[in-house]
């Protein structure tokens, strides 16, 4: 009886189950309910030392509100595109860690000015603190910066030489030392392709990588895998990753041997992260007290020195450590590429790069 | 109506209700199946095809196309399909390739990093672009010939030889097909890393350290489809050979054969079929590779389904659904090869007088034979080949470079008593994969039983379901994963503002179900083909309907195949990674190998650690299912 009841309930209860899940869409956004939720990338939040928990704590004090951290998923900003798309829903209020790619790839994919809102900086006091040269450059006003980093390569003075130019690179005394990141998957990767495209151009840039490949570059996909697992594990002796590289070092009393940086041709890829407010947003004035927050010096300063990178503010509106001041790295030239630049070149870009490496 | 007489009735309805039901339960059951079937197989599967096939609506075969002419994709083979016609400038363009050809004798070095020259015969022809299709049948078809390779050595070891453990060793070999891929991967990684058992090893002889998964991943991840297949290449001959009947070697003896030529006329052609069924399902299961791609081979290794995964994370549908047509026509073709060619042969049935067994070591002087020796050295390889990675990821998660730590188990700890919700923490992705593995059971049993009934049963239109349910085998689970995620979980829109829509555990159990229940089918309908028809047409004579009579009569006659049916699901869903990957993205459903993953993107300590803890739950299932008891078979 017990197995008969099993059989006949299993068909029709299985199918019942998936069946059951008819949903109406009704339209109702949630009210703010004091809580916010950022979604950011791993090393913002991963550890006691990143800014994150640092940031909530200081944040939830201060407004009497509630901040939930999310991590932004493998697919990172497609993960939202994609939601978008289907009306499936988004379940974050804030987004900090956009890239300006982040963003021609939004426009791209959805329309011009979508998934974010366009930012009313009357509401924010602290917006013109904001460099200007840092600035994203999105024509439809949906992003602020918090903070900058610069690409440049990291080496291990005792096994190889300062690489003097990126021509270098495809030197023999460079055999084999080079770590770079799958541009598909990271920003450090990608920062180092457009850099090489403004280097050699976009005729030259896939010859340069064929050059750099019979050297034996060795490409993974992510920043933390090349660099806290293969570089740290000591696999190679250099690796793209951050001007700042000194900062973390000396935060961990780690050897300076091996945390040099080196700026070919005197240059670094200069790569902004920039905060938005999704449309579907919550709690909107809580995001812009968030905003503000940010921009505030101490947490401008907190931001420095925990996640790594340069503040985003004017001088006078940070105060930082000594140390980081000694151990940041500026290159003499900053290369980037702006929103116009991209918009509608970055996707073939990429795909005509990871085809030369995938393709055997 | 008095009180009475109305209980009467409701008991009267309630009986009339619960005849009707059982005598309509197996085509409701039937039906409940194909539903399910219809809604989280064939409707997501679609979807994802639809895709590739309109542009804005309408009809159209020019992403496929787009795909097919792409040398990218299909290297050489491009220009065919871009201009199948002019056969005259193919044939030009492979005739000045075979001119380019050139033989030379040389001398290699062919083990990395050491100064060692070998005399070889140097081909030295002009690269041919395989294109990603090429590439990926490439090592689909390199890792068949290592799986052959090392297979086969092992099935006539098991078949021929008597020794201690032996049955123990020929039911293990179903072990490596169910463990999780991913785990596999890290256990290589364990192994062959810079830091890894073997360079530890050779760093204690002063040799190293080689950086073996840098210089040759190709090696790598082929090595590590032969630790997946080589088992079964093995199971599926041992199986053949031990059907032989020794009377028939013995008549040819009789006839004047020598051994070898007994050998070669008469037990040859009978294993033929085995090993070319291990070598066609091994190189359809390595073609579809991913897990083992994605942890070992990073980009320059991309098969197809790496790179259908790729398109979808950068949201090119069309490309991505593109391919995932193309790969699913091979895949299928393969497949459907496969059963027309496993219907043709008569089942491995134990023959009347099986080959006799040689004792394996008899005395000491035969250990010294070379035939001995020669088993004894396979077995020394296959110790390293199958128990290395895994007894490296053990040792792996207590090691780092310098000694004994207990450092990754500490941070799995800690990041489970101190976690955030955000983080991926250990306990709950073990919770998840038990449970996850749990619902697919209650899903998938049912459902492989029932298909075995219908297909067992259903003669000549048999055929064609079991064909139809079989499709889980062909269809990548990227693919799956995407038309899940796209169908069910985001929902499809219904009139009236209403939209299907189911939640992402939902989906994994779905997704779990789906790529399980064929192995219950496999298990089960054998033994339901070899139950005498007899015994449910009396208990039908006697009054039993037909459901009654499955459920008294024959489901207790083959309840083992069942068991060993719920075994593999159970593991199945425990170690399934591709469309769990997709379908937990960016939420907390992720399961154990999924958190194995997430882990490897840092230093690789805590994702060792992590596939251990793995591992011990897959151990763990697999005793208690043993216990249980179970004839495993594919």
């Amino acid at each position: 009886m017990k197995r008969r009841a099993l059989l006949g309930a299993i068909g029709s209860g299985s199918a019942l189950g998936v069946a059951g899940c008819l949903t109406r869409d009704d339209g109702g956004d949630e009210e703010g309910d004091g809580t916010l939720t950022v979604v950011t990338y791993e090393s913002m939040i991963d550890t006691e030392d990143s800014a994150g928990p640092w940031l909530k704590e200081r944040f939830e004090d201060e407004f009497d509100a509630e901040l939930e951290w999310k991590q932004l998923p493998d697919g990172g900003i497609n993960h939202y595109v994609q939601r978008a798309d289907r009306d499936a829903g988004i379940d974050a209020d804030v987004y900090l860690g956009l890239n300006v790619d982040d963003l021609v790839r939004v426009d791209d994919q959805l329309d011009d000015g979508a998934l974010f809102r366009e930012l009313d900086r009357d509401r924010l006091e602290r917006a013109d603190r904001v460099r200007d040269e840092f600035a994203l450059g999105d024509p439809h006003g949906r992003t602020l910066t918090y903070d900058m980093g610069y690409i440049s390569l990291v080496y291990d003075e005792t096994e190889v030489a300062e690489p003097a130019s990126l021509e270098d690179l495809t030197e023999p005394e460079y055999e084999n030392t080079l770590l770079a990141q799958n541009a598909q998957k990271a920003d450090s990767g990608q920062a180092f392709l457009l850099w090489t495209i403004d280097a050699f151009g976009e005729d030259g840039y896939l010859d340069y990588w064929q050059r750099l490949e019979d050297n034996g570059v060795r490409v993974l996909d992510g920043w933390s895998e090349s660099y806290s697992g293969a570089y740290m594990e000591g696999e190679r002796s250099m690796v793209v990753s951050y001007s700042t590289d000194q900062v973390y070092a000396n935060r961990f009393d780690y050897d300076f041997s091996r945390h040099q940086v080196a700026f070919p041709d005197d240059q670094g890829y200069a790569n902004p992260e920039g905060m938005a407010i999704f449309e579907g947003a919550g709690d909107v004035d809580l995001a812009y007290d968030f905003f503000d927050f940010v921009l505030s010096s101490e947490a401008q300063a907190e931001i420095a020195t925990r996640n790594v990178q340069y503040p985003a503010v004017a001088d006078e509106h940070v105060d930082l450590d000594e140390e980081f001041d000694e151990y940041a790295h500026t290159p003499e030239e900053m290369v980037s590429f702006g929103y116009d630049d991209l918009r509608g070149n970055l996707d073939g870009w990429v795909e005509d790069w990871a085809q030369e490496f995938a393709g055997q | 109506m008095s009180l009475a007489d109305r209980s009467v009735v409701d008991r009267l309805s309630a009986g009339a209700v619960s005849a009707w039901l059982e005598r309509h339960a197996l085509p409701l059951a039937a039906l409940g199946t194909a539903a399910v079937l219809v809604v989280v197989l064939y409707l997501p599967v679609g979807l994802v095809f639809v895709e590739a096939l309109l542009e804005d609506g309408s009809p159209t075969l020019g992403h496929v196309a787009e795909v097919l002419t792409d040398p990218f994709y299909f290297g050489v083979l491009a220009d065919v399909f871009a201009d199948p016609l002019a056969i005259g400038a193919h044939l030009g363009s492979l005739a000045g390739w075979l001119t380019a050809v050139s033989i030379a004798p040389t001398l290699a070095y062919p083990v990395p990093g050491v100064d060692l020259p070998v005399p070889w015969l140097a081909v030295d022809a002009p690269p041919v672009r395989k294109g990603l299709f090429g590439f990926t049948a490439y090592q689909a078809a390199l890792s068949t010939v290592a799986s052959v390779a090392i297979g086969l050595p092992a099935a006539a070891v098991l078949a021929n030889y008597e020794f201690r453990g032996r049955r123990t060793l020929r039911s293990l070999t179903i072990l490596p097909f169910v463990l999780p891929g991913i785990m596999v991967a890290v256990g290589f990684y364990a192994m062959f890393g810079r830091t890894g058992t073997l360079n530890t090893l050779f760093g204690a002889v002063g040799l190293g350290p080689f950086a073996f998964v840098e210089t040759s991943p190709l090696a790598i991840v082929i090595l590590a489809h032969a630790f997946y297949n080589a088992p079964l290449v093995a199971r599926l001959t041992v199986s053949a050979w031990e059907s032989v009947d020794a009377r028939t070697v013995e008549t040819a003896r009789s006839l004047g054969a020598s051994p070898r030529r007994a050998f070669r006329d008469v037990v040859v052609p009978q294993l033929v079929p085995a090993v070319l069924t291990g070598a066609l399902l091994t190189f359809i299961f390595t073609f579809m590779t991913f897990p083992i791609v994605l942890a070992l081979g990073g980009l320059q290794l991309a098969t197809v389904e790496v790179w259908i995964y790729d398109r979808v994370q950068r949201l090119a549908y069309g490309e991505a659904a593109s391919l995932a047509i193309l790969e699913t026509i091979l895949s299928l073709g393969l497949t459907y090869a496969y059963l027309r060619y496993e219907s043709a042969q008569t089942g491995f049935s134990q023959a009347p007088s099986p080959p006799p067994r040689e004792a394996l070591f008899p005395d000491v002087r035969t250990v010294l034979s070379p035939r001995r020796l020669a088993v004894l050295g396979y077995g020394l390889v296959a110790l390293v080949l199958f128990v290395g990675p895994l007894a490296s990821l053990v040792v792996g998660s207590f090691t780092d470079g310098s000694g004994f730590t207990l450092r990754n188990y500490a941070f799995l700890l800690e990041r489970q008593l101190e976690g955030a919700s955000f983080q991926t923490r250990p306990v709950p992705a073990i919770r998840n994969s038990l449970l996850f593995g749990l619902a697919t059971l209650a899903v998938a049993v049912p459902m492989g039983v029932v298909i075995s009934v219908l297909t067992v049963r259903a003669g000549r239109s048999g055929r064609l379901v079991d064909t139809l349910a079989m499709l889980p085998l062909a269809v990548s689970g990227v693919v799956f994963g995407i038309g899940l995620l796209q169908g069910l979980v985001f929902g499809i829109p219904l009139p009236g503002g209403w939209r299907l829509q189911v939640t992402g555990a939902v989906a994994i159990v779905a997704a779990h179900a789906v790529a399980a229940y064929p192995f219950v089918t496999r298990n089960v309908s054998p033994l339901l083909a070899t139950l005498d028809p007899a015994m449910v047409e009396s208990a039908r004579a006697l009054g039993a309907s037909r459901t009654r009579a499955l459920l008294d009569v024959e489901l207790p006659l083959v309840a083992s195949g069942i068991v060993a049916g719920a075994a593999f699901a159970f593991a199945v869903s425990i170690g399934e990674f591709s469309s769990t990957v997709i379908l937990a993205s960016g939420s907390e459903h992720y399961t154990m190998p999924v958190a194995v993953e997430r882990y490897l993107g840092r230093r690789s300590g805590p994702a060792i650690a992590m596939g251990t803890l793995l591992l011990a739950v897959t151990a763990a299932s697999f005793v208690v299912i043993d216990r249980v008891g179970g004839r495993y078979e594919l």
